[in-house]
């Protein structure tokens, strides 16, 4: 089952590859826009459920539950289910999309270095995975893109040194699309505005690892999926700006 | 708080999941080179290069003596006249390293070492006439003077295309290099210029083979068989395999065999330009080279079999190894060595009936 869902994204990237004149960096791009509108009604329930849970955290019943059972996790996490339930909200609804991603994360980074082939037996599971007619002319895709190899990990050698360029730009844009898409306090204690915190510095961290350490093709999925979300929520006019100015989320 | 451990589960699982996703169910990046001088055998696989005594599977030596990063390997090593073993690293270095075995220790001494490559190696090199041509998969050449181990540093380069994963071949005059870039290219191993160069339509990840009628004949993934004229490269298609074809041709008198990926062996007769009979198709893809015995060829298959195949195109005998064989067998005397992958030893000997005589387990 999983196999077949990497042999559709290998020959969706194959087929991107050979109608854009055999640029995999290209294939890649394009290739995270068509995930981006695949995923789309995701994204837009992702950012309608953090709004919700965003409103809850400043409705009076909902604080005054959280005072009432603050001493009584069981009957508090049943009250919360309560008024999530008569309030229509899912509370698992704005981290789906983020879920989603992994697999996706997963499978893409599986299909390129089984379309790039650095190996003989990468190659020769690439023989498995193509269904489109007439491939072999294309096989060996071209791997590189710009200065990058895109199955290897990238650096830069700037007076001796291998900077992970790559690795930083993914971190940089992840960090940016976390603070723009990160709730303003509404509270002191506002359990969501602290969590979307302390996600704005891990991804960050954990996408930039990726990207330094697995195939530079990843990171250009990462780059171009950051930039679209920026985008996406900007064009929704949902884009917070004022968070990326240090304090600019402070609750008044 | 849930939402964040699922979130951070997730996240753990997915780096966990990306980090396997690196390093493969195998034991090395690829599949292992293997080689003989027979007395030992010499299997290139992973962290380790390892000399096997043939006599009875006993390790002999390994390099490097302990584990280093740097060093990958799963080209088949080359042995040259005064036993030197030179083997390409696929590992961060690119290195190609000449080990001459020093019978005093568990490591053999590092005769040379030429870092001037920029990729992987994964063919093997070919000695002719105290030089050595290796191809890498930076699209280059490189010619290094045997005579001098000094001079390994400023080997010959010349600029071919491509990834280039197979042995060149020789007729002594001209060098014919295989490249996934679609081409063959003949360069003269004098004065090491390019004689031709010429496209097939598809990659060749094999070497080509010269035939008994004098043409070089090359496989390649556009699912043909060509026939090349050494002298100028003309070429044309002589037959039309299922599916790719991975292996190199084996010659036996006029006779050319070799497998593709479904699994179909040929009996291809240069002679007449004909098949010998229907390809047999033993039980899985075939990407090793057929290994030509007395009265019959040996065939290794992805299903971990090895199947006898007599000239007439009918089944000896099968041996089922295990795990999954993509490396060409090779032969010493009596015995027959095979690397499978996924098996808990790294090589079978059988005998001349395919039994299994012993096996090598690397220790720790």
């Amino acid at each position: 089952m999983w196999d077949l869902f990497i042999s559709i994204f290998v020959n969706v990237l194959i087929w991107i590859y050979d109608v854009v004149g055999h640029n995999f960096g290209l294939a890649i791009i394009l290739f995270t826009i068509l995930i981006r509108i695949v995923t789309w009604p995701l994204n837009a329930q992702q950012m309608k459920g953090a709004a919700a849970m965003q409103a809850l955290q400043s409705d009076k019943d909902w604080q005054a539950i959280q005072k009432k059972y603050a001493k009584d996790k069981e009957k508090l996490a049943q009250e919360q289910m309560r008024v999530y339930k008569e309030k229509g909200i899912n509370p698992f609804g704005s981290c789906l999309p983020t879920l989603i991603q992994f697999p996706i994360i997963i499978a893409l980074y599986q299909s390129i270095i089984r379309a790039l082939a650095s190996t003989p037996l990468d190659l020769l599971k690439l023989s498995r995975s193509i269904t489109l007619p007439n491939v072999s002319d294309l096989i060996p895709l071209n791997s590189k893109f710009l200065w990058m190899d895109l199955a290897r990990p990238e650096s830069v050698l700037i007076f001796g040194f291998a900077l992970p360029t790559l690795a930083l730009i993914v971190a940089l844009t992840t960090y940016v699309q976390a603070k723009l898409t990160m709730p303003a306090a509404t509270t002191p204690g506002d359990q969501s505005a602290a969590m979307s915190g302390m996600m704005s510095i891990y991804m960050p961290l954990l996408l930039g690892y990726f990207a330094l350490t697995f195939a530079s093709g990843l990171s250009i999925y990462f780059i171009t999926s950051n930039i679209l979300g920026i985008v996406q929520y900007a064009m929704q006019g949902k884009a917070n700006w004022r968070s990326l100015i240090p304090g600019g989320l402070k609750s008044k | 708080m849930r939402k964040k451990l699922i979130i951070v589960t997730m996240i753990l699982f997915g780096a966990v999941f990306l980090s396997a996703c690196a390093g493969g169910a195998v034991r090395g990046m690829s599949w292992p080179g293997l080689a003989t001088d027979g007395q030992t055998a010499y299997l290139a696989d992973g962290p380790f290069v390892y000399a096997v005594n043939l006599s009875d599977g006993t390790e002999l030596w390994r390099y490097p003596g302990s584990r280093n990063g740097k060093l990958t390997f799963y080209s088949a090593p080359a042995i040259t006249p005064d036993g030197l073993v030179i083997v390409g690293s696929a590992g961060t270095d690119h290195s190609l390293i000449a080990l001459k075995p020093d019978p005093k220790t568990s490591v053999p001494v590092e005769a040379w070492k030429f870092t001037g490559a920029k990729d992987h190696w994964v063919a093997a090199p070919l000695v002719l006439n105290n030089k050595l041509f290796a191809v890498n998969s930076d699209g280059n050449l490189y010619i290094l003077d045997l005579q001098d181990g000094q001079s390994v540093k400023d080997a010959t380069v010349v600029k071919l295309d491509g990834r280039l994963w197979a042995q060149p071949t020789t007729d002594g005059e001209r060098v014919y290099v295989t490249s996934l870039d679609h081409s063959v290219i003949a360069v003269n191993a004098e004065t090491h210029e390019v004689v031709w160069h010429e496209d097939l339509g598809g990659a060749v990840p094999g070497s080509a083979i010269l035939g008994p009628d004098g043409m070089l004949y090359v496989g390649s993934l556009a699912s043909k068989l060509e026939k090349f004229d050494p002298a100028t490269g003309n070429h044309q298609p002589v037959l039309d395999a299922e599916n790719w074809i991975w292996s190199t041709p084996s010659l036996d008198g006029d006779t050319l065999y070799f497998g593709d990926v479904d699994g179909n062996l040929y009996s291809f007769n240069t002679s007449s330009g004909k098949l010998n009979w229907k390809p047999v198709k033993p039980d899985g893809p075939i990407t090793a080279n057929p290994l030509v015995q007395n009265d019959h060829v040996l065939i290794a298959t992805e299903s971990g079999s090895i199947f006898a195949v007599g000239n007439d195109g009918k089944v000896l005998w099968t041996q089922q190894i295990g795990g999954k064989i993509y490396t060409t067998p090779v032969a010493a005397g009596d015995l027959t060595i095979v690397s499978p992958l996924e098996t808990d030893f790294y090589l079978a000997a059988l005998d001349v009936n395919g039994r299994q005589v012993w096996t090598f387990t690397p220790k720790n």
